[in-house]
């Protein structure tokens, strides 16, 4: 049985009064692709802004079984879980390579840092032309793909993505999600926030659905696609 | 002849305001804080060189550096005890850091009584340059500005902790996903932007007078200098320290030396109305 990497128990955050994540408890394993569905609202950002320390929460998060809630964002991105964040916070005065650069500052296996960036520009060939320009010069997909990219940077243990399709054409968004199903059979482990249920049902193994705070579903893609709720709701078959 | 002299003697005045500004706008660009005890740390720097090396006879250069040293340490203090605490609310820094400045002000008063002081200087001797007579000092000061503002910005541009910096000035948040910690950032450049303000105390003590309300004036200088600059821009803060250096010194020379505390204000005001942003601001200051 693989290892679990990432353990959630009984997550809870509040915004001043309001509940915005209500006692979730989900699972991701060794070198598999999770992803979290449900609409907006539904406290998808805010689950994994708790994981990376952004965010205030209760319960118990456990990374390769230690607790890591109330460490603070750097340290746990230095223990090697990478938050490709919603919206892509990309640092837009500095150039793509110094953004891909930056999500490496904190390596000191040189050598290694190399071959990832190399691997990255491989990923995503057009951020090799784009090397030289701001980021805020890319397009909305160019600037996803170095997201994602600067994200790999740090060679996390656990990758999350926030949305990566978010406000794409269909055709990027294809391209996102195959670079995406490149990365899980390098071996990465991905816990993937999506609106576009039927995109997360096609790259991940298990899915979970928030609804509310809440998580109202949860299992394999299959099983989950086959569900009247998530049909009707989130697939729009009816 | 006159020509002459303001291009030499504004270059020195852009020096030192240079000095004072960049880490002005550092502390601005990186932290997002407005931080008015940057003046206090040029007068600190400058008593704490007067009393090393007149009262104590600790070596000139070894007692500026002694003034850096203790300004560094005082900043970080300042930062991770104080400003950590009220940095999100701007208007609480900017109230805390002002109290804290007089408060000095008030602290070197009774130590130091409120005459005027000398610090020696570096070196004593007049030169002559371009037909222009010059003390040596004021020489020393334009090349020791010139250095640090050079090392300043290829540690910003070249290296790791400059991209950090970078990273952090632009994002903040996001610069923590990198694993950067951010507050350490913030600790640093106080503690760089306090350092440079306290060498520029340092080596102008010989030819402006130390008297414990001179971070005042300055501080309105480095104000304009930023708001000029475009806040937050150090390229835009070298830029307008030129402008700003040069302008007085051509009222001074033109007009009355008296008039020249006027430029930076009137600057302030022209600056506001006519473009809020500054010369190089990608967005409003306040």
């Amino acid at each position: 049985m693989p290892a679990s990497i990432l353990q959630i128990e009984d997550l809870t955050i509040y915004y001043g009064k309001a509940l915005a994540v209500d006692g979730v408890s989900m699972m991701v394993e060794d070198g598999e692709t999770v992803a979290v569905i449900g609409p907006n609202g539904a406290g998808k950002t805010s689950l994994l802004r708790a994981v990376a320390g952004l965010t205030p929460s209760s319960g118990r998060i456990l990374f390769r079984e230690k607790a890591i809630s109330g460490l603070k964002a750097y340290e746990i991105s230095r223990q090697g879980i990478s938050l490709c964040p919603e919206g892509r916070r990309l640092f837009p005065e500095l150039t793509v390579r110094q953004n891909l650069d930056l999500g490496a500052i904190m390596r000191k296996d040189h050598k290694k840092v190399k071959t990832d960036l190399e691997n990255a520009l491989r990923l995503f060939p057009v951020l090799k032309s784009r090397a030289g320009q701001m980021a805020r010069s890319l397009s909305g997909g160019e600037q996803q793909m170095l997201a994602i990219g600067r994200a790999m940077m740090s060679d996390p243990e656990l990758l999350m993505l926030d949305e990566p399709s978010m406000g794409l054409a269909l055709m990027v968004k294809e391209s996102i999600s195959t670079s995406i199903v490149e990365i899980t059979k390098a071996g990465g482990t991905i816990l993937l926030v999506e609106q576009d249920a039927g995109m997360a049902m096609d790259i991940s193994k298990k899915i979970y659905l928030l609804e509310n705070g809440r998580i109202r579903l949860e299992g394999t893609a299959q099983e989950m696609a086959g569900n009247p709720h998530v049909k009707e709701a989130y697939l729009g078959i009816a | 002849m006159v020509a002459l002299e303001i291009l030499i003697y504004g270059a020195v005045l852009s020096g030192i305001y240079a000095l004072l500004a960049v880490g002005f706008a550092l502390i601005f660009g990186v932290a997002r804080v407005i931080n008015l005890t940057h003046g206090a740390f040029y007068m600190l720097g400058a008593y704490i060189t007067y009393a090393l090396s007149v009262l104590l006879n600790v070596p000139l250069i070894l007692s500026i550096i002694g003034g850096m040293a203790i300004v560094f340490l005082l900043a970080i203090c300042l930062d991770r005890f104080i400003i950590e605490r009220i940095r999100t609310t701007m208007i609480n820094v900017l109230i805390t850091t002002l109290a804290l400045s007089l408060f000095a002000d008030q602290v070197i008063l009774q130590i130091f009584g409120p005459d005027n002081r000398n610090i020696p200087a570096v070196i004593s001797d007049r030169v002559t340059l371009l037909g222009v007579d010059i003390a040596g000092q004021r020489l020393l000061s334009l090349i020791i500005s010139v250095a640090v503002i050079a090392t300043l910005w290829l540690i910003i541009t070249r290296t790791r902790m400059g991209n950090a910096l970078l990273a952090t000035a632009q994002d903040p948040e996001a610069a923590q996903l990198m694993g950067i910690n951010t507050g350490r950032m913030f600790m640093i450049t106080m503690g760089i932007a306090a350092m440079m303000a306290a060498l520029a105390g340092g080596i102008v003590g010989s030819f402006l007078t130390v008297a414990p309300e001179m971070g005042m004036l300055p501080i309105i200088k480095a104000f304009s200098i930023v708001i000029l600059g475009g806040l937050g821009s150090i390229g835009g803060s070298i830029i307008a320290a030129l402008l700003i250096g040069y302008l007085e010194t051509i009222v001074a020379y033109l007009i009355s030396f008296n008039a020249t505390e006027l430029v930076p204000l009137v600057v302030i005001f022209i600056t506001l109305i006519f473009r809020p942003a500054g010369i190089f601001g990608k967005r409003r200051g306040f």
